[in-house]
Formats: structure tokens, C-alpha cells, sequence
């Protein structure tokens, strides 16, 4: 399996405050990598040196995927304007081109049907709900026919039913040679569809694992500073906290 | 679109709709005179100031999403004012329309240029602009006072017209609208694609910085060619996306189209107004526009704008 990201000695400011000094690490192809970690610690920094949205104080990231999408955490959409329609603003991306193609009308319907949103395809954006929109704008990722997914808590507002769609949707993708970078706060989602992991904490070496190795009472506990206990089930991993 | 200009071309003090029609055909001596050299000029300029203006104003609230921008952002109206003041003042105030025009596209593309210094922002866009409409308008004040003898005719080219250019700047004109318009034909689907937050990182999405200053550049070519045809005039590049965007959405294929048609057709009929009310008298058409569109604006927007503005 090859790397779609190779990170070599980076170094992350914000200001002068240094989140990361001369770190190294790797996204495989073709896989969930999941981002975890508290609040503060970096991970949207990291995410968006990923995706190019700012340059690293040193070091460099490889990006070997022929094309990628970032989906920040807020991002700011017109109103007035119906789902259809924004999603439909993908594809006018070619000069002169002024129609929809057949295909790409279908597309955009196909995607509205797996996101269970084709009802609500001439609703305006700003009656739809914050879950909504959001598996709207992970809905434009898919669209933009990007390899390389970069999604910051793509699900931050969804229900767990919902929460759990998207990952499948987005886990069905892998076999599409998509891979997949996210940032997630729930631990049990996480081990269910993330197939590597890095944690990042205050003490700012982010930490690489496999599933295996990062869901042990050891790794957890020194990324969040609580007490965990790890059940590893036939098919699956559950954690449990408890102070 | 097509009353208006029926209108702006067939009636006019000396009027008389069809009868004028019927004498044009026949090449009847006096009233052909009137179209060729009079009407038909006025009307061609009215409909490229009324369409450049709303989609110069179009253009920019695309892209600095906000309502409130306007094609004069860019320090274009005070620019284009200095140069025709300028050219009155020293060199006679023959074509001072084309020196506004130069004026304006030479006062954008500074403003623009101050802009991308360092790294481009459109907040230090905005503001650049607005410091340098502020120097510029001040410096035109000065002027004004300093040749108090000329005041009134320079105030009253400044609130704008319909003024009547040479033929060869008529083409000239027409060539260069044209031409714009070509250039906005190449850049629409881009615009809805620009629907999109910048924030989004797209492979795709690469070079949108080029893009944008591209579009903030043909706006202001769009905006000096208004100023060229018909003087600095207010209200319509701010209102008439406005309204555009109520009556059709956020689709900017439909809002081209139906920026140029609002647009023009404005101003065909308040330069109709102008001319026939208070005939000999002209009233200056950027005051015609005011009382005849905020009206209508302020009645679609209590109708329409729950929607847009909540």
C-alpha cells in the first residue's frame, strides 16, 4: 500500500506559539485515517497544512493523490439558493461552460439519494438543518470526485443514526480508491470504520498506531489524561471511560 | 426591455410613437436626423451604462458576499471624476467622457494593485477603495472651489447624462463593450462556482485567486465603460443585482441575462424622463434614476426580500 501524504519534519506555528516541532508521518492510500485528540491540540492545523491551506513553519507535505478536497469545519454558504443548486455549483468550474451535463445532473441526484436528502433538493440552505448541511458539504467532496477526502468533523452535528451513514458511505468509498482523513471525537465510531489513527495531544508528538495498538488502556490514557477501559469484541472495539 | 427601448428611441418631445416609425422608414428628412444623430446614440449608450453598471455591481457583491458592495468600490466614481474635472479644467473638456473613462480604470487598478501588496485581501480591497474615494473626492472638491466660475457646469457633468460623444467614441464604446461583455459571456459559470466558500480546498479550486482578481478587474472595466457612456451615476449598480436576486435566485447564468435586461432597461426610461419632463430643461439623469428606482426597489424589497434578507 503507498502513501498519499508523506509529512517530513514539519513544524507548525500559530503566531508564535509552536504546536509541532519537526514531526514525521504518513497516510496510507486507500484507508480511513482518523485525527483524534482534545480541543486545542492541533488537529485542524494539522489538517489544514495537509490540505495546503497553509504552509508549515518548516518542513513539507508530499501530496501523491490526484486531486483533493478539504472540507473545513465552518465554512460559509450564499443563501437563497436552493441544495440542488449549491451542490450543483461544483461542476461550473470550466469557463465558458454553461450548462449541467445529463451526467452530472444525475450525479448530483444519485449522491442527494445516498445522503436521504433528495427530498429536500429544492429546499433553501438555510432551512435545512446543521446536520443536514453538513452531510450536504461532505456531499460535495464526494461530487468533486477528489481521491484524497481531508474532512474536519464532518459530523459534529448529526445524530448517531446519521453519523453512522456517512461513515459508511464514506467507508464504501475506500473501494473507490478513495482515501480518507478525518477528524473524530467519538471514540467507539472511530474504531469501528478508522483503519489507522493518529492522536494528538498537549505534548505535541503526535502519536501513529494501527487500530490495534492505538485502542489500548495505555495510548488512550496518555492522549486524554483519563481512565479508559478497552473491551476488544469479536468484531469490534469498545471503549469505556471512567473516573 | 423592448418597451423601454421603443420607448427611449420612438417617443420624445418631438413624439409621436408609430407616426415617428412610419417617417423613419420613409427617410423622412427631420425626424431620421433626430434618430440617427440623437436617439439611437443615446439609447446604445443607455443600454451599456445600465448593463455594465448592474453587472459590474453583480460582480462585486459575488465576490466579496456582500450586499452592500457596489461597483464604485473600487475607488472607480472618484477617479473617473478627477480625470473629467482635470480634462474640463486644462485641456478644454473635449471627450471628457473617455478621459473619465481612463480616469476610472487607471483608479481602479491602483486601488487593486495596493490591494495585492504584500498578500491580497479583499477587506484591504474595500478599504483601500473607500480611502481612496475619500482622497480623491476631496481633491475634486478643491478643484471645484478653486475654479468657482466653472462650478455649475462641472457639477453638473459629474451627476451624470447622456451626453453626446463624438461617433468615432460611440464605436470605440461599442467595440469595448463588446468586448467586455465577451469576457463576462468566458467568466459566468465560474461565478457559480464561486457560490462555493474560498475555505474549500479543491485541486481544482487552485488558481481561484486569479480568478478573483480577474473578475474585480473586468468589473472595473465594466464600471469605467458606464462612466464613459453616461457620467458617474449612483443607485443602479448597487440596487439592480438587488432586485435581480429576488426575482431570480442565486443562479448567476439567469442573473447575467436578467442584470442586462433590469439594467438597461432602467435606464432607457429614466433617461426618457429626463429628457420629456421638463422639456427644454434635461434633468440629470442620476436623479431621475434615484426617484424613479428607490421606489420601485423599496416596493420589492417589503414584497420579495423576507426571503433573501431574514
Amino acid at each position: 500500500m503507498s502513501n498519499v501524504l508523506e509529512a517530513k519534519n514539519l513544524t507548525i506555528r500559530l503566531g508564535d506559539l509552536t504546536l509541532f516541532e519537526g514531526i514525521n508521518f504518513e497516510i496510507k492510500s486507500e484507508q480511513i485515517s482518523v485525527i483524534m485528540g482534545p480541543n486545542g491540540t492541533g488537529k485542524t492545523s494539522i489538517m489544514r497544512v495537509l490540505a495546503g491551506a497553509i504552509k508549515p513553519f518548516k518542513g513539507s507535505v508530499k501530496n501523491f493523490a490526484k486531486s483533493t478536497f478539504y472540507l473545513p469545519q465552518k465554512i460559509t454558504y450564499p443563501h437563497n439558493i436552493t441544495l440542488f443548486e449549491y451542490l450543483s455549483s461544483i461542476f461550473f468550474n470550466n469557463n465558458w461552460k454553461w450548462y449541467l451535463e445529463r451526467d452530472e445532473k444525475k450525479r448530483i441526484v444519485e449522491t442527494l439519494k445516498d445522503f436521504e436528502l433528495l427530498s429536500k433538493r429544492d429546499v433553501f440552505l438555510e432551512q435545512l438543518s446543521s446536520g443536514e448541511i453538513q452531510k450536504a458539504n461532505i456531499a460535495l467532496g464526494l461530487l468533486s470526485g477528489a481521491d484524497l477526502l481531508l474532512l474536519d468533523e464532518p459530523t459534529s452535528n448529526m445524530d448517531l443514526v446519521n453519523q453512522m451513514k456517512i461513515l459508511d458511505i464514506l467507508k464504501h468509498l475506500k473501494a473507490r480508491k478513495v482515501t480518507i482523513v478525518i477528524i473524530l471525537h467519538d471514540l467507539n465510531l472511530a474504531s469501528n470504520y478508522g483503519d489507522s489513527f493518529i492522536g494528538v495531544n498537549m505534548a505535541r508528538v503526535p502519536l501513529c498506531a494501527s487500530k490495534k495498538d492505538f485502542f489500548s488502556v495505555g495510548v488512550l490514557e496518555e492522549i486524554y489524561g483519563l481512565k479508559f477501559k478497552v473491551v476488544n469484541g469479536e468484531k469490534s472495539i469498545f471503549v469505556q471511560t471512567f473516573n | 426591455m423592448l418597451f423601454c427601448l421603443y420607448i427611449s428611441l420612438f417617443c420624445g418631445y418631438k413624439d409621436n410613437g408609430i407616426d415617428f416609425i412610419k417617417h423613419l422608414i420613409e427617410k423622412n428628412g427631420e425626424d431620421f436626423l433626430i434618430f440617427e444623430l440623437l436617439r439611437a446614440p443615446r439609447a446604445l449608450k443607455a443600454v451599456i451604462a445600465g448593463s455594465c453598471l448592474s453587472l459590474a455591481g453583480l460582480f462585486m457583491q459575488a465576490i466579496t458576499k456582500n450586499p452592500l458592495a457596489e461597483p464604485y468600490i473600487t475607488g472607480i466614481s472618484s477617479g473617473a471624476g478627477l480625470a473629467i474635472v482635470l480634462s474640463i479644467l486644462f485641456f478644454g473638456g473635449s471627450n471628457y467622457s473617455f478621459w473619465g473613462f481612463v480616469g476610472a480604470f487607471l483608479s481602479s487598478v491602483t486601488v487593486i494593485l495596493f490591494a495585492g501588496l504584500n498578500k491580497f485581501s479583499l477587506t484591504k480591497l474595500i478599504l483601500v477603495g473607500l480611502s481612496v474615494n475619500i482622497f480623491v473626492s476631496s481633491l475634486i472638491s478643491l478643484l471645484i472651489i478653486m475654479n468657482g466660475e466653472k462650478a455649475y457646469p462641472l457639477m453638473l457633468i459629474l451627476s451624470g447624462g447622456l451626453t453626446n460623444n463624438t461617433i468615432i467614441s460611440n464605436k470605440i464604446l461599442f467595440a469595448f463593450f463588446v468586448f467586455a461583455i465577451l469576457l463576462c459571456i468566458f467568466i459566468i459559470p465560474k461565478l457559480n462556482f464561486l457560490r462555493l466558500d474560498k475555505d474549500l480546498v479543491m485541486s481544482s479550486n487552485a488558481n481561484k485567486d486569479f480568478y478573483i482578481v480577474f473578475i474585480i478587474v473586468l468589473s472595473s472595466f465594466l464600471t469605467s465603460l458606464s462612466v464613459f457612456s453616461a457620467g458617474i451615476i449612483g443607485f443602479v449598480g448597487i440596487i439592480i443585482p438587488q432586485l435581480s436576486k429576488l426575482l431570480v435566485g442565486q443562479d448567476f447564468r439567469w442573473l447575467f441575462l436578467i442584470n442586462i435586461f433590469l439594467g438597461s432597461g432602467l435606464m432607457l426610461i429614466s433617461d426618457y424622463i429626463s429628457r420629456v419632463v421638463l422639456y427644454p430643461l434635461e434633468i440629470p439623469l442620476g436623479l431621475t434614476i434615484a426617484l424613479l428606482g428607490v421606489p420601485v426597489f423599496i416596493f420589492f424589497l417589503t414584497k420579495k426580500g423576507g426571503k433573501l434578507y431574514e
